[in-house]
């Protein structure tokens, strides 16, 4: 059993998160996170009047700018692209602002491993930041799989290299909630086991998978509590707690 | 995330051994057979359908030997945002090459101009009246590349505006001759194309008598020009046969 | 169909057609609710598929897949390169995907379709993380050459499941690629050996790679893509249902029915577990019917 991290970590143990708002003074809503050595910059523009074509104009529409750290923008930041967007929609309240577009930029500045995951926060973050309505926050966790069928939470890039493979899942946060009770039950659907996004990468069996999920899930609840603490630290006091 | 990609490596594609292919000796009779096995006035075995992409209006597949090409037809719709009102309709064209058409990747021919070509081949068969203000655009793909490629997209463009219902005035339908040497070759494959003399393309609208398009290249005498268009025309007309049976058919199924 | 309208619905005085166009979502719940699909399907079913290998002529491995009116063409081109000083006995896969023009309305010449190199880069990350093609079966002289094999797919018609569809061409063309013969020349170049011994002009070299031309294909992968909208799994969804109901799941199973991927990238619905596992279900039956097709394809080839 290669049990043993890097910095002496626990196979479940995260690294330090920290997250700030407000960081620039130009963009609507600001944020940094960090995991570790990892840390990504997000600003938010918006909303702006009018849509995109092809867009449906009686929602809300958000446009993700991914920047990486080094390089030109290729494939993989599409990529990135496409499921930032398609998992902020999925926390925004689109039918509040029809008919408008929120840019939403986000720059890695160090990729240590968990990049998804830190630009997740990031971006929920920032766009706590500017305002607009969310009907939770998104919490993400990447788990690798050992070749010994371990699982470890939080790969560093490092990690990831050796892993056979991982799993990146976001989750919404668990909600406490001032909202009616119901409201945010999507279609009956309990709201309590439920994944926004997972991404896999490499073969496994299936049941590692759902392993993955699970101990994922119960990273989930002390890593939604340590951002939300760290959002409300430097929350304005009229701000209210949007998560 | 992780994967070994980054700049892919130069490549090359690996040539046959032994000698180049020469230019074949110009021969005088008129029997002589071509890399196909065709004869110098023969066309190449065409297979046209129409309904070839369901998300599109209209659209047909042209296969003509190994040139092969899928067209697209949108529209009537809305024109693009900067475009000036117009009492007439718009045509757009646009032509693009799979990377896997030519026989080394990549190796495409420059298709800003053949998307001109095939613009002003159909424009003067539209009747552009009949849709104001409105755009139709007319894209093609060429899957495989096998000599002659022009008029096969311009015949297999001109059977999809049908099929999308788009009012025509005629039919378009497009053959080539190549001239080598003393001899004319209908139909050129594109190592025919290539040791080519000169070129000549007549576009026309076999049931008005109208040509559309007409380019000639390379060197050419004056009757071997009239004796060139006139096969031309003469390949035209019975091509233009080809497409109404072709069109006749698609209807008498979906009436069924 | 018959159906029961309450009050204030107005799909009893209108045209089937307008009312699919006015209340898109409505018109499919309703579907839902008689656990079938606009065009019939029962909800897990998915779409006809045919595959066609050795479309393209000029290329060396090439294949056409259809699921529905989906249509993809998959080639195969193979050329030399130098291997990197990291994998010198290993050669390369690039994939591409493409969407002309002239596959979907969405598409216009000079404004490439978004989701044209998303789907490029998950099938590149599926093919070369299921470990189907070993890439030192592509090598040729060690350190010296090895094969770079381009794989281009282009979505000829696009109505929905295009992922499914473009990794089931691209595995068929794999399985229908031929490696050419080729040797090394005294240039130091590789040279392919012509089929006809055209005398004996030319002193042929030894070939190089006699036993290398198919590919071992270990552990083939293919996927299923299902919407999930509320309680309801619907299985290889049309474009049309893809635009109405926004959750996607992608999962691929290799043939021994192990994960390669399972993709979820947000959407407005939440997934649990359970409906996941249904999915999983679904393809491992897919993956079944598609093995079948693949198998048939080959052997309808080699009987030609």
């Amino acid at each position: 059993m290669d049990s043993e991290r890097k910095g002496g970590r626990g196979a479940n143990q995260l690294r330090p998160v920290d997250c700030s708002r407000n960081v620039l003074s130009r963009a609507h809503g600001s944020a940094s996170c960090s995991h570790g050595e990892t840390r990504v910059l997000a600003a938010v523009y918006g909303p702006k009047a009018g849509t995109k074509k092809n867009e449906n104009p009686e929602k809300a529409c958000i446009e993700i700018t991914w920047k990486p750290k080094t390089g030109q923008i290729g494939k993989p930041e599409k990529e990135f692209e496409m499921i930032l967007k398609r998992t902020l929609e999925n926390i925004c309240l689109l039918t509040v602002h029809p008919n408008t577009t929120t840019s939403i930029i986000v720059q890695v500045v160090h990729d240590d491993g968990s990049l998804l995951p830190c630009a997740i926060h990031a971006a929920c973050a920032a766009l706590l930041d500017a305002g607009i309505p969310l009907k939770y926050l998104a919490v993400a966790i990447c788990c690798c799989l050992t070749e010994s069928g371990n699982i470890l939470l939080d790969p560093s890039k490092l990690e990831e290299q050796k892993m056979k493979a991982f799993v990146c899942l976001v989750f919404p946060s668990s909600i406490h909630s001032v909202l009616p009770e119901g409201s945010i039950s999507i279609g009956g659907e309990s709201k309590g086991d439920g994944i926004i996004t997972s991404l896999t990468h490499g073969v496994m069996r299936v049941e590692d998978y759902f392993q993955c999920v699970e101990q994922g899930r119960a990273a989930i609840t002390p890593l939604s509590n340590i951002l939300k603490k760290k959002l409300q630290s430097q929350s304005a006091s009229n701000l209210s707690k949007a998560g | 995330m992780a994967g070994k990609s980054g700049s892919t490596p130069a490549t090359y594609s690996p040539s046959l051994s032994g000698q180049k292919k020469k230019r074949p000796p110009v021969l005088a009779d008129s029997n002589w057979v071509r890399p196909d096995g065709r004869t110098l006035h023969q066309c190449r075995p065409a297979f046209l359908r129409t309904g070839a992409v369901n998300s599109a209006s209209g659209s047909a597949y042209a296969e003509f030997g190994n040139t092969k090409v899928i067209v697209s037809v949108f529209g009537p719709r809305e024109s693009k945002k900067a475009m000036m009102y117009s009492n007439s309709g718009r045509l757009n064209c646009n032509v693009s090459y799979a990377t896997f058409a030519t026989h080394v990747r990549g190796q495409m021919p420059e298709t800003k101009d053949i998307s001109s070509m095939l613009h002003k081949a159909l424009e003067g068969a539209i009747i552009l009246k009949s849709f104001p203000k409105t755009t139709v655009d007319v894209f093609a793909l060429v899957l495989e590349s096998g000599g002659s490629d022009l008029p096969v997209i311009t015949t297999c463009a001109s059977l999809a505006l049908a099929d999308a219902g788009i009012m025509l005035y005629d039919m378009v339908t497009s053959v080539s001759v190549s001239c080598l040497g003393k001899n004319l070759l209908i139909d050129p494959l594109s190592e025919e194309e290539s040791y080519q003399d000169g070129s000549l393309m007549i576009t026309c609208m076999p049931s008005r008598n109208e040509v559309t398009q007409m380019t000639v290249t390379g060197e050419w005498s004056t009757p071997k020009i009239n004796e060139a268009m006139q096969l031309c025309i003469d390949a035209c007309s019975k091509l233009g046969k080809i497409m109404r049976s072709c069109l006749k058919e698609a209807a008498s199924i979906t009436q069924d | 169909m018959a159906v029961t309208s309450g009050p204030n619905d107005l799909s009893s005085e209108m045209e089937v057609d307008a009312f699919r166009r006015l209340f898109p979502l409505r018109f499919h719940e309703r579907h839902l609710l008689e656990s079938l699909r606009p065009d019939g399907r029962p909800l897990g079913r998915a779409r006809d598929t045919t595959l066609m290998l050795g479309a393209v002529a000029s290329a060396n491995g090439s294949a056409m897949a259809k699921i529905g009116s989906t249509t993809m063409l998959a080639a195969i081109k193979m050329e030399v390169m130098t291997p990197t000083a990291e994998a010198p006995d290993e050669g390369c896969i690039a994939i591409e995907f493409h969407m002309p023009p002239i596959c979907s309305p969405l598409v216009r010449p000079g404004r490439p379709a978004e989701v044209a190199p998303v789907i490029s880069k998950q099938l590149s990350d599926t093919i070369l993380s299921s470990g189907m093609i070993d890439l030192k079966e592509l090598c040729l002289v060690g350190g010296k050459a090895a094969w770079m094999a381009y794989l281009d797919i282009y979505c000829l018609d696009a109505d929905g499941a295009l992922f499914d569809a473009a990794l089931l061409s691209a595995v068929a063309a794999f399985s229908h690629l031929q490696i050419p013969v080729v040797s090394l020349n005294d240039d130091g170049r590789i040279v392919i050996i012509s089929e006809d011994n055209n005398g004996g002009a030319m002193k042929e070299k030894e070939p190089v790679n006699k036993e290398k031309i198919k590919l071992k294909l270990k552990s083939v992968p293919f996927s299923l893509t299902c919407v999930l909208h509320k309680k309801y799994i619907l299985a290889d969804p049309t474009s049309e249902e893809e635009s109405i109901m926004e959750t996607f799941l992608t999962v691929v199973l290799d043939s021994s029915f192990q994960l390669v991927s399972l993709n979820k990238p947000g959407g407005p619905g939440l997934t649990n577990s359970s409906a996941i596992q249904d999915c999983v279900t679904l393809t491992r039956q897919r993956v079944k019917e598609l093995q079948k097709i693949l198998n048939e394809a080959i052997s309808d080839m080699e009987v030609d």
